[in-house]
């Protein structure tokens, strides 16, 4: 699953008939700078920041096997700040570190 | 989901039995990448559109069975080139 953030609505009237009516939002990726549409079935607004999914999953998530998404929107993010979240990634790479640490010590106490 | 503008039509005669006879176009992404799509729609050159891609292609296609792995879900009403820029 990808975190992204809404841009805004995604208006296209001449569209196929598998796509029914459903909202298409403009999303970016999180540390990209690429646009990309994705379904919302969720209703989000825009500057939330959502999980979105892909592939097969996309179409399961959308309401059906036949429906042609590749991207689909399956959770609003209660609470995300972008920078806490960089700050929070760093936080677990020094947690698996320690936790390095705490297996060396476990296999310099086995040898 | 990926937003690309159509640049122009293509033609292929001798083409794979289950392309059958679905327009292509040539459509660019916003670095100016040229890929080609399935077009059910008939989008002109220069309208910006949606294409879809991966598996949904396919059934975006109308038939599971076209070979397809990326087709236009829709025509953009509003879009501008600098928003798509950057």
């Amino acid at each position: 699953m990808k975190i992204c953030q809404v841009e805004g609505t995604l208006v296209a009237t001449a569209r196929i008939g598998s796509l029914q009516n459903r909202r298409l939002l403009v999303v970016k990726e999180r540390g990209s700078n690429a646009k990309q549409v994705a379904v919302d079935p969720v209703g989000c607004k825009p500057g939330d920041w959502v999980i979105a999914v892909g592939s097969s999953a996309a179409r399961d998530a959308a309401g059906s096997k036949d429906y042609p998404s590749d991207l689909t929107i399956v959770g609003i993010i209660d609470y995300w700040d972008d920078a806490s979240g960089q700050a929070g990634a760093n936080a677990g790479s020094k947690e698996s570190a320690a936790g390095g640490v705490k297996a060396d010590a476990n296999s310099s106490r086995r040898a | 989901m990926q937003i690309h503008r159509v640049v122009r039509d293509l033609v292929t005669t001798k083409r794979n039995f289950w392309l059958a006879a679905k327009p292509l176009r040539v459509v660019e992404d916003h670095r100016g990448n040229l890929e080609v799509a399935l077009d059910p729609l008939g989008a002109k050159p220069g309208d910006f559109v949606f294409t879809i891609g991966l598996s949904a292609a396919r059934t975006a296609a109308g038939n599971p069975n076209i070979t397809t792995d990326l087709t236009i879900g829709g025509i953009i009403d509003h879009w501008d080139e600098e928003r798509w820029r950057n």
